[in-house]
């Protein structure tokens, strides 16, 4: 998979799960951006991220996401680890 | 996924709602749930929830319940109910229960359900606790759990459906555990025992102990997700968890199937009676596959033991078709197990109609078991609401495959149920009688009816509880209720109540009939007035209302109405108000009927059943 497709790919995701086909994101965007993206809600969109990607987060990586890049950054941690 | 795709693009909604309704009881993992949800959403705007009949359900948790939420409401829907949901909040069980007019409270669910997970646990005591330490250990951990059951019942006045412990993955002391009393499994397992011995009869577990087992326990949990955000359980496992949930509820609020019909040759032994002779036959020790076809006999038998009636539905000679039972030794199940025998050659579908009209039970409470394809298929085209079991063509199958269904869960055993096998039993010699007999009335007499009517007592409440849940045809309102309301008309000075139990020379049929009113000053109204298809032109109905009638001019009543509610299966009840000298209230805007009795006008029916304190059978 290559970077822009991990972008694309996930931020398909966090629209589906915040229900908001519009939601604006970038790489700086934080959860505290988003409504509805709460410690909770979090785990929903991890489980939905990890399920999509085929990957599985450490505990410090799924607490750890300060936003939507580190979020593309474990991702393509973990699927080039993978290859 | 497919079929529903088309159904929505020919915008066929009532398709596509069956549809998801079919996919969503089937669903085995998250993604498939989630994405059902996602149509549950879209096809919102074409359901009709009002349509069918409410459950309002409390989820109090000591870990997260949000994920389950969606999940519930989805698999209740399928299940047929309008689901009201509400989520308390993280760990928030304690003040929900013991703060009255909580919003918990407000809410005024049906039914609570404690979502517990032993990850919560902190206070585990050392490894190296006695016995006894253990065990008081235990023993507090479920006084408070009983604590919260009271304050939750008191102030909340719902039933409670509390999660069994399940197992830890952690075995820190191997082998050696079982013998350790502070081990936690140990404790966890001495925690489901003191509270399956202590819980009261308004808390009903569900044993999430066995669920993980069955998913593996290793599985279970997703401990990242505990710890990030207190999740109970892995997104794989909530799907077990709430299909299991789901359909704990359901078996709360609605009948579960009643009748397992069987077909005998390679069903219930192997070989083909007619063919082989009964000497021919594999059923029993010495033949593994003999062995497979007693291990489903044994399994029926213990279905048997607690109240399924059992039905045989065989092309065969008759004559043949009973003779494995009164010559093969190794058959667990007797003549006297089966309350109806159809063996011949016509079509199993009216074999199968003929089984519920003489047992005077609905299709729908129905379930088919047999080995040949064929036979299922007619059964599935032809009667719709049977249910039946596809097994596969080995026998050591069968019977996790319809322990699997879930289809006759229940959520008590009453002493009714127990003795039912038997009832159905008189029913057929009432039958015989009833053909010798040309006119009704002497039939009735020749009966010797008596009946016990008196107001709710505390030792019947789950039996009437029971009723007033699983009774479609003769319900004129068809309003179901929780163990807790029930039992808060009881007391209640506000109320009028009665039960009907009744014998005759064949047997007792139990309690039958349920019934209950709300005076108002010199007015009293009918919520509830139900009873057992068993006792179906009995005169029990009339009985009943002399009494009420009686009760009502001793409260110094002048008036009483009552409402019919109709639904798909009680027509049987539209003129019952009419038929007892009701007159006609002006009509409502929706299907309902309002009817109204000036007392004074009432004249006592004519019946033939005694009043009786005790019945003497």
């Amino acid at each position: 998979m290559k970077p822009t497709d991990t972008w694309d790919t996930l931020v398909a995701v966090i629209r589906e799960t915040f229900g908001d086909d519009t939601l604006a994101i970038d790489s700086d965007t934080k959860a505290a951006d988003v409504p509805g993206w709460d410690s909770v809600a979090h785990v929903g969109l991890m489980i939905e991220v990890e399920g999509r990607f085929g990957i599985r987060f450490t505990t410090g990586e799924v607490a750890g996401m300060n936003n939507v890049g580190d979020m593309v950054e474990f991702i393509n941690r973990h699927l080039q680890s993978k290859a | 996924m497919q079929e529903l795709q088309s159904a929505w693009d020919a915008e066929d909604w009532p398709a596509a709602l069956q549809r998801l309704q079919h996919l969503a009881l089937g669903a085995t993992d998250h993604r498939t749930m989630a994405s059902l949800g996602r149509w549950a959403r879209r096809l919102a705007e074409h359901d009709h929830p009002e349509e069918r009949t409410e459950v309002r359900v409390a989820l109090l948790g000591n870990a997260t319940t949000t994920f389950l939420t969606p999940h519930l409401k989805l698999l209740l829907s399928a299940q047929g109910f309008k689901p009201v949901i509400h989520e308390a909040g993280y760990d928030t069980t304690a003040w929900e229960c013991l703060q009255p007019g909580s919003d918990t409270a407000s809410f005024a669910p049906q039914v609570a359900v404690m979502v517990r997970s032993p990850l919560a646990v902190k206070d585990w005591p050392a490894v190296t606790a006695t016995l006894e330490e253990a065990q008081a250990w235990v023993q507090a951990y479920v006084d408070q759990l009983l604590s919260l059951f009271e304050a939750a019942h008191a102030n909340i006045g719902c039933d409670i459906i509390v999660d069994t412990l399940h197992a830890l993955p952690l075995r820190p002391h191997g082998h050696l555990a079982p013998r350790l009393p502070g081990d936690r499994n140990t404790l966890i397992r001495g925690v489901n025992h003191n509270l399956a011995d202590r819980a009261p009869e308004y808390v009903f577990l569900h044993d999430v102990e066995a669920l993980a087992a069955d998913n593996g326990v290793r599985r279970w949990t997703d401990e990242r997700m505990w710890f990030q955000a207190k999740q109970p359980m892995s997104f794989e496992s909530m799907v077990p968890y709430v299909q299991s949930l789901a359909r704990h509820i359901a078996s709360m609020f609605r009948e579960s199937a009643k009748c397992l019909v069987l077909d005998l040759d390679n069903t219930m032994w192997g070989g083909v009676v007619g063919d082989d002779g009964v000497a021919g036959l594999s059923l029993g020790p010495g033949d593994p596959v003999g062995e497979a076809f007693s291990a489903f006999q044994d399994y029926v038998a213990q279905l048997k033991e607690r109240g399924v009636i059992l039905a045989v539905c065989s092309k065969n000679e008759d004559a043949n078709a009973r003779a494995p039972f009164k010559e093969l030794s190794t058959m667990s199940l007797t003549l006297e197990d089966l309350a109806s025998f159809k063996a011949n050659w016509d079509p199993k579908p009216d074999n199968i109609r003929a089984i519920a009209e003489e047992l005077n039970i609905g299709l729908d409470a129905m379930v088919f078991v047999d080995d040949n394809p064929a036979e299922r298929s007619l059964v599935e085209q032809t009667l719709p609401s049977v249910r039946v079991l596809h097994v596969s063509d080995d026998p050591a199958d069968y019977p996790g495959m319809l322990d699997r269904t879930g289809w006759f869960d229940t959520p008590r055993i009453s002493s009714e149920d127990a003795a039912r096998t038997r009832q159905y039993q008189d029913n057929t010699q009432r039958e015989h009688l009833r053909e010798q007999h040309t006119d009704y009335e002497g039939y009735l007499r020749s009966l010797q009816q008596e009946a016990v009517i008196r107001p709710f007592e505390e030792l019947h409440i789950d039996r009437i509880t029971q009723l007033i849940n699983k009774t479609n045809q003769f319900n004129l309102t068809t309003k179901r209720q929780s163990r807790s309301k029930v039992e808060e008309r009881m007391r209640s000075d506000a109320y009028l109540t009665a039960y009907v139990r009744l014998a005759d020379r064949f047997g007792d049929n139990g309690l039958i009939s349920v019934w209950y009113g709300n005076c108002e000053g010199t007015r009293l109204t009918i919520e509830q007035w139900l009873m057992s298809c068993r006792v179906f032109n009995r005169g029990v109905e009339q009985l009943l209302m002399n009494y009420i009638a009686e009760q009502a001019g001793r409260r110094g009543i002048t008036e009483i109405h009552g409402t019919y509610v109709p639904t798909p299966k009680n027509g049987l009840v539209a003129n019952l108000y009419p038929s007892l000298g009701f007159q006609p209230v002006d009509k409502t805007d929706n299907d309902s009927t309002e009817w109204v009795l000036a007392l004074d006008r009432y004249e006592p029916r004519n019946v033939f059943i005694e009043t009786v304190d005790e019945c003497q059978t």
